[in-house]
């Protein structure tokens, strides 16, 4: 009864890092390229569940529990034809017959995903009847193009009425801000897929491409960082933030565990990423001093965060951490992490919300034995954080220049969806995403708990008023 | 200096006024050089007389003499004067009162009459010759004048002048002397030419055979067979006096009868002793004298070998007749009472000795004799401390030899129970703790305790082998550890006084076998394997084992206690197993864990009587015994409910997490109703996020804080221990030190308290969540039904339509349940949250109370960001 979780990876983007992901699990675990254990890790002993993420075959095989969607071959081609071709199940791959794409609009991708919805349900039913106990999805994909956006969304929908009970966690990248993209819908995309990113998803990840180019410039030195570089950090991420699910201990084994502390608020379950020490394959020989006071420090770092928030200062400094989660892999004496705590504490480090206790939660994870790594000591942090509202607010100020343009509407009109100028969907995204906004911005004070309460004169003259009357500072007595 | 030369004086005129009154016309008053310096000799020579030098004796002689002469007067007050004399102590006084006796009796008897005029040669060794002619004169004056005497008493010097000067008669045999003294000063015992010497004996021997019943010869053989324990004719055991002692019948002088009784005091002393060992001889075929009391009686035995010898010999010259004093020339080999206590003196010593051995070890075997024994060796007199060191030698080798087999051997030969290690009979699993300890009362002092200690352990490591490792190959590294000392393991390889040899055969020998012992631990039963095994599964280590369990025994675990079966426990035990990465384990290790129901009450549920066993299985349930397995059950149920109340609290979250409330359904509801929903709804959000924080946080400290720590200090501890003691003193550490952190000891009970009233609080909680959650999501379906069906009515343009036109009865009735239930709710979960509030105050005020450091861990983390405000 491994807890297994099923990776569904949807659209160019999502194909992308997913494969880099199945490449750094299959590192990890001591899986060769076609689904064989490698020699040396037959021995055992290196503690870790591969059944989280495989399943063995009758001939031995492990096959990643991964589906594997897009409505254009090229990405999927790739893999395909690439060096892990024989690692997938084949029947898990999913390419439209028509090979045209989702042309960047979410709405294509949107009705496409409800045509081939019971392709797509036979596929996902197949690998969960698979699997003893499902724990939930994943779902890799960006939210700006149209396949993993549109496309993207349908599934999440469509899982939230199948499997209710199942957690529902994504990986989704945010389009990069800093350069002018030729996909010019994506404000329309974003926040489309937010809408369904902020009701049907249990947990999303934020990948920030703006902060990933950033890493990678700032913190790597590569000039023109190439797709499978930035690809490759967030493949990182990934198999980092499993590695307590992969390598059973004491604490967090399972995703509901792990998820359920960093996500005390429904609905702010958007978490950022931190990793460090951060290499890319041809840098691997740098080598810093890692500690666990320096893998924690730096983790609180904002240029270590995958995540940019393009906030003022003093918005920026209003913003509060929810939660934090450090996953620190290695060799780690544990009594070091309770001094590094203390020194954090000291120098006042982190800002956390002012409604209720929070701490940052350590789990120390044990190392894959089959990957070199110049480090002794690699840490993850995922945040709950407060100041991602400004990464939200960034879209909805891009979609409203965009709308208030009336551009390219005419793209979505023609799908069901928008058809007859009903654009209410539109609205409806944006009334979404500025509450979950507004929720966020309501975390950063200390009255949280009272939030959303104002005005209750009017409460009394409501209609409802049989209740009875409501005020903020409500108390059953 | 000054002493000597005022005796040189003294002497030089002593000389001087004899000379002058005895030859005033021959010499004028100028003492002759060659006479002082011959004074001066005879002085300075070792002469002693050959009597003992009894005062007592010579006084009684003295008496007994004067009464004989019919002087009773004369005897009383000399018995006065003596009596004075005797009492007359301190400076001034004289020192050597049994001499100044001697001197004046020797003066008295030589004046006593003509006819014995030359016979006290007898008593001399050569001092009265010199006055012998002289004082002829003088004894009647003496003995008349006991006012001389007195004085004589009272100054030395004096008295010495006295006698010289009342030193008027001579005769003839003086010049014939004094001619001899010239010619070369060396004493010669002249032949007496009218045997008037023998004739003196003569007459003193009738004198002595009057005053004695029977014939020393015939005293001394009495004396002789009173010493082997046999009653003599006249020397019989007395009972009353409890000692051999001459019969009352029988008349000697008084000198005799203490001489008899001092002499018999060695035959009391040896009856004591042969009776000891045959006493103890008698008992050999039956039991209970031990191998030590047989060394023992066999050493004494020898010893008194040695005393036969000596008796026979003495038995052989007691047949010589006592010569008369004048035959002392030709014979020596006669036997008198004083030669007799000559000949005791030695066996006199040694037979005392043994006599108060046997005394103080009668009671006593093994190594309390041996002990015993010891005791008395530590004697300056060399030769007491040879005869003790021979008989210890004797003594103590069945005591070596039993340290020796036990040390390499592990044999307990002891059938008398007189080694200092005790063994009992007991199962297996206790050989270790309860199998062998020492017995102080056998350990001799000689031995100290630490090593004893270590000859303790090293015993019991090779029963431990043998018994509960089924090893054999110890053997190697016992004659490994013989050959390293030297010592083979032949039998008899040490003695009494090699204390050092035996210590370094035992060092040697404890080294090595506990090395094995600790290889056989470490690597046949794989003791290390065996603790992370524990660690695993009893600590809940593998988590994902843990939450399988958890998963499926969770609703098995619900119901009554009493309708549990453990056999369908077991089988989800197995199925966890197989489903977890424990399914990789060793077998060996997966078979020893097994499910434990715990003796219940009525009411208990499956909750309270689960827990999960270890058998660690012979030899390693020494370490892992019943009490210490009591101890790892105890944590296990702690951090099992720790769990569960995680596990309890994570369910909860999966009803309200975030997908599930599609939050615009509420956005249309009438704003009372939608604001209760959100309040109530975010107050158990927030509730359960501080529980949680809570949770995760006490969890994180036992993990890590305690058992990976504990952990830690136990490899460590395992590395270094040398032997199964250290291992388990490390192993007991390992525990007590989780014990008292994750507050289950004695100290943190109140704490411990509080904190299972928070998780049953917890619990409570996640059931009032549950029916929180349970209705909103009842009542979100029935909205959304309401919807659908509007949408089936209206065309899809009217979606977005006023919440007041969906308005119907129906849905006002739901709108108004669902007011009250959320009212009803929310009161639920403000009463638990305001209990848990103040039970959480309370268990963080006590934190700081605790004695335990790592107890300061725990809050700072339950209070990182000063929610709390415990850093005020």
């Amino acid at each position: 009864m491994p807890r297994e979780i099923i990776n569904l990876q949807v659209g160019q983007c999502g194909n992308q890092i997913g494969m880099e992901f199945w490449k750094q699990l299959c590192l990890e675990h001591g899986i060769s390229k076609d689904g064989i254990l490698e020699e040396y890790a037959t021995q055992g002993g290196a503690g870790d569940r591969k059944d989280v993420f495989f399943y063995q075959a009758d001939d031995q095989h492990y096959i990643p529990r991964a589906l594997l969607v897009d409505l254009e071959p090229r990405v999927i081609n790739g893999i395909q034809s690439g060096e892990y071709r024989d690692l997938y199940n084949h029947e898990n791959i999913f390419i439209s017959q028509e090979g045209a794409g989702a042309g960047n609009n979410w709405a294509s991708g949107y009705e496409q995903g409800k045509h081939f919805e019971e392709d797509l349900m036979d596929m996902i039913d197949r690998e969960a009847d698979g699997s003893d106990s499902l724990e939930g999805f994943v779902l890799c994909h960006s939210i700006a193009g149209g396949t993993g956006s549109g496309m993207g969304s349908y599934i999440l929908e469509t899982l939230n009425d199948h499997y209710s009970k199942k957690l529902i966690q994504t990986y989704s990248v945010f389009p990069n801000q800093n350069e002018t993209s030729d996909v010019v819908v994506q404000p329309y995309n974003s926040l489309l897929t937010l809408k369904r990113l902020t009701l049907n998803a249990d947990c999303v990840v934020v990948i920030d491409n703006t902060a990933l180019n950033r890493i990678a410039v700032e913190r790597l030195h590569i000039q023109n960082p190439t797709v499978s570089e930035t690809n490759s950090l967030v493949s990182t991420v990934m198999a980092a933030s499993t590695t307590t699910l992969r390598y059973p201990g004491y604490m967090n084994n399972d995703l509901v565990g792990l998820l359920a502390s960093l996500i005390p608020t429904p609905r702010c379950h958007f978490l950022m990423a931190g990793y460090t020490p951060l290499t890319v394959e041809r840098q691997a020989n740098m080598i810093r001093k890692t500690t666990v006071l320096d893998v924690m420090r730096r983790l609180l770092q904002t240029k270590n965060l995958m995540v940019t928030c393009n906030a003022r200062t003093k918005q920026a400094s209003q913003a509060k951490y929810i939660s934090i989660l450090n996953i620190i892999q290695g060799e780690v004496d544990p009594t070091k992490v309770h001094e590094s705590l203390q020194r954090i504490r000291e120098r006042k480090l982190v800002n956390f919300i002012e409604w209720g206790p929070a701490s940052i939660q350590v789990a120390l994870s044990r190392k894959s034995p089959y990957v070199r790594t110049a480090h002794r000591v690699s840490g993850l942090m995922l945040a709950s954080y407060t100041g991602i509202r400004h990464l939200f607010s960034k879209c909805l100020s891009q979609y409203s220049l965009l709308r208030k343009r009336q551009a390219f509407l005419d793209k979505y009109k023609s799908f069901p969806m928008f058809a007859d100028n009903d654009l209410s969907e539109f609205d409806e995204s944006k009334d979404i995403l500025d509450s979950l906004v507004d929720e966020y911005k309501a975390c950063e004070s200390p009255d949280y708990i009272k939030w959303g309460m104002e005005d209750p004169h009017n409460l009394l003259t409501d209609e409802g008023t049989d209740i009875g009357s409501i005020d903020p500072t409500y108390q059953y007595q | 200096m000054e002493d000597d030369r005022r005796v040189g004086d003294l002497v030089r005129e002593l000389v001087h006024r004899l000379h002058n009154n005895s030859s005033s016309s021959l010499s004028n008053s100028k003492p002759n050089p060659s006479n002082v310096k011959y004074a001066t000799r005879i002085l300075s020579s070792r002469m002693t007389p050959s009597i003992a030098a009894d005062e007592a004796a010579m006084a009684y002689s003295i008496k007994s003499q004067l009464v004989k002469q019919g002087k009773l007067s004369d005897a009383l007050s000399f018995a006065d004067l003596y009596s004075k004399f005797a009492s007359k102590n301190g400076p001034g006084s004289v020192n050597n009162k049994w001499a100044v006796l001697y001197l004046l009796k020797v003066i008295s008897e030589d004046r006593k009459s003509n006819l014995k005029l030359q016979s006290d040669s007898s008593f001399s060794g050569g001092l009265p010759t010199l006055f012998e002619p002289e004082t002829n004169g003088n004894l009647a004056r003496v003995t008349k004048d006991s006012s001389g005497f007195s004085r004589l008493g009272k100054n030395l010097d004096d008295d010495g002048n006295d006698a010289a000067v009342s030193n008027d008669n001579v005769n003839g045999l003086r010049h014939s002397n004094s001619t001899k003294f010239n010619n070369g000063g060396v004493l010669l015992v002249s032949k007496d030419p009218e045997n008037l010497r023998d004739i003196a004996y003569r007459e003193f021997a009738v004198i002595v055979k009057e005053e004695n019943d029977v014939s020393e010869e015939v005293l001394v053989r009495d004396v002789l067979y009173a010493c082997q324990g046999i009653d003599g004719k006249y020397v019989k055991f007395n009972e009353t006096i409890d000692g051999y002692a001459l019969l009352d019948s029988i008349r000697v002088p008084k000198p005799t009868k203490i001489m008899i009784r001092k002499l018999c005091e060695l035959g009391w002393l040896f009856k004591k002793v042969k009776g000891y060992i045959s006493e103890s001889m008698y008992k050999f075929q039956d039991e209970d004298v031990g191998t030590v009391a047989q060394a023992f009686c066999a050493a004494l035995q020898d010893e008194l070998s040695e005393y036969y010898k000596l008796l026979a010999v003495l038995q052989s010259q007691s047949m010589n007749p006592i010569p008369l004093v004048s035959d002392n020339a030709t014979s020596g080999n006669y036997l008198s009472l004083r030669r007799l206590s000559v000949w005791f003196a030695e066996p006199m010593v040694k037979m005392r000795l043994m006599a108060v051995l046997v005394d103080s070890c009668k009671a006593l075997k093994g190594g309390a004799m041996a002990g015993a024994i010891h005791m008395h060796a530590q004697h300056g007199d060399p030769l007491l401390h040879g005869f003790m060191k021979r008989l210890l030698r004797r003594v103590c080798s069945p005591l070596f030899e039993m340290v020796r087999s036990w040390v390499l051997e592990g044999e307990l030969e002891d059938i008398f129970s007189e080694f200092f290690v005790l063994g009992q009979s007991v199962k297996a699993e206790s050989l270790w703790r309860e199998g062998y300890k020492l017995h102080p009362a056998m350990l001799p002092s000689f031995i100290s305790q630490s090593l004893a200690r270590r000859i303790l352990r090293t015993g019991k490591s090779i029963n431990f082998l043998r018994v509960c490792c089924e090893d054999r190959t110890w053997a190697d590294a016992a004659t490994q550890a013989a050959a390293a000392t030297g010592t083979t393991t032949r039998r008899g390889g040490l003695g009494y006084g090699e204390t050092d040899a035996l210590e370094s055969l035992v060092t040697e020998a404890a080294k090595r076998i506990d090395k094995h012992l600790m290889d056989v631990v470490y690597n046949r039963y794989r003791f290390k394997e065996h603790c992370l095994a524990i660690k695993r599964y009893l600590l809940l280590g593998q988590g994902d084992f843990v939450q399988y369990l958890m998963d499926i025994v969770g609703p098995e675990l619900s119901e009554p206690a009493n309708t549990i079966s453990s056999f369908k426990l077991s089988g989800l035990l197995e199925s966890a197993i197989r489903s977890s990465n424990a399914q990789y384990d060793d077998p060996d290790v997966l078979d020893r864990l097994r499910v434990k129901m715990m003796p219940h009450s009525s009411g208990d549920r499956g909750w309270d009587v689960f827990s999960l066993d270890y058998d660690a299985r012979i030899p390693l349930n020494t370490v892992f015994t019943g009490s210490i397995m009591a101890k790892y059950l105890r944590i296990f149920n702690f951090l099992w409910k720790l769990r569960r109340v995680e596990h309890a609290l994570i369910g909860a979250w999966k009803t309200m997490k975030p997908n599930l409330i599609t939050s615009h359904f509420f956005t249309k509801l009438p704003k009372a109703v939608k604001f209760r929903l959100i309040l109530t709804s975010r107050r158990c959000q927030v509730l359960w996020n501080e529980m949680n924080h809570f949770l995760t946080n006490l969890q994180y400290y036992i993990m890590f804080e305690v058992l990976e720590v504990s952990w830690a200090n136990f490899s460590d501890e395992m590395e270094a221990a040398k032997d199964l003691d250290d291992l388990l003193a490390a192993h007991d550490k390992y525990l007590h030190s989780i014990v008292e952190k994750s507050l289950l000891g004695e100290r943190s009970k109140d704490l411990y308290k509080t904190l299972f009233m928070l998780f049953d609080l917890i619990l409570r909680f996640r059931s009032h969540a549950d029916r929180l959650y349970e209705g909103i999501y009842e009542f979100q379906a029935r909205t959304m039904e309401d919807k659908k069906m509007e949408g089936v009515k209206h065309s899809r343009s009217k979606k977005n339509m006023d919440s007041d036109s969906w308005e119907s009865e129906g849905r006002k009735a739901i709108t108004q349940r669902a007011g009250d239930f959320l009212k009803n709710t929310g009161q639920d979960i403000d009463g638990v949250s305001k209990e848990y509030s103040s039970l959480f105050k309370g268990f963080l005020s006590q934190l700081p109370v605790q004695q335990h450091i790592d107890l300061k861990f725990l809050m700072f983390r339950l209070d990182f960001t000063e929610f709390y405000g415990s850093a005020s």
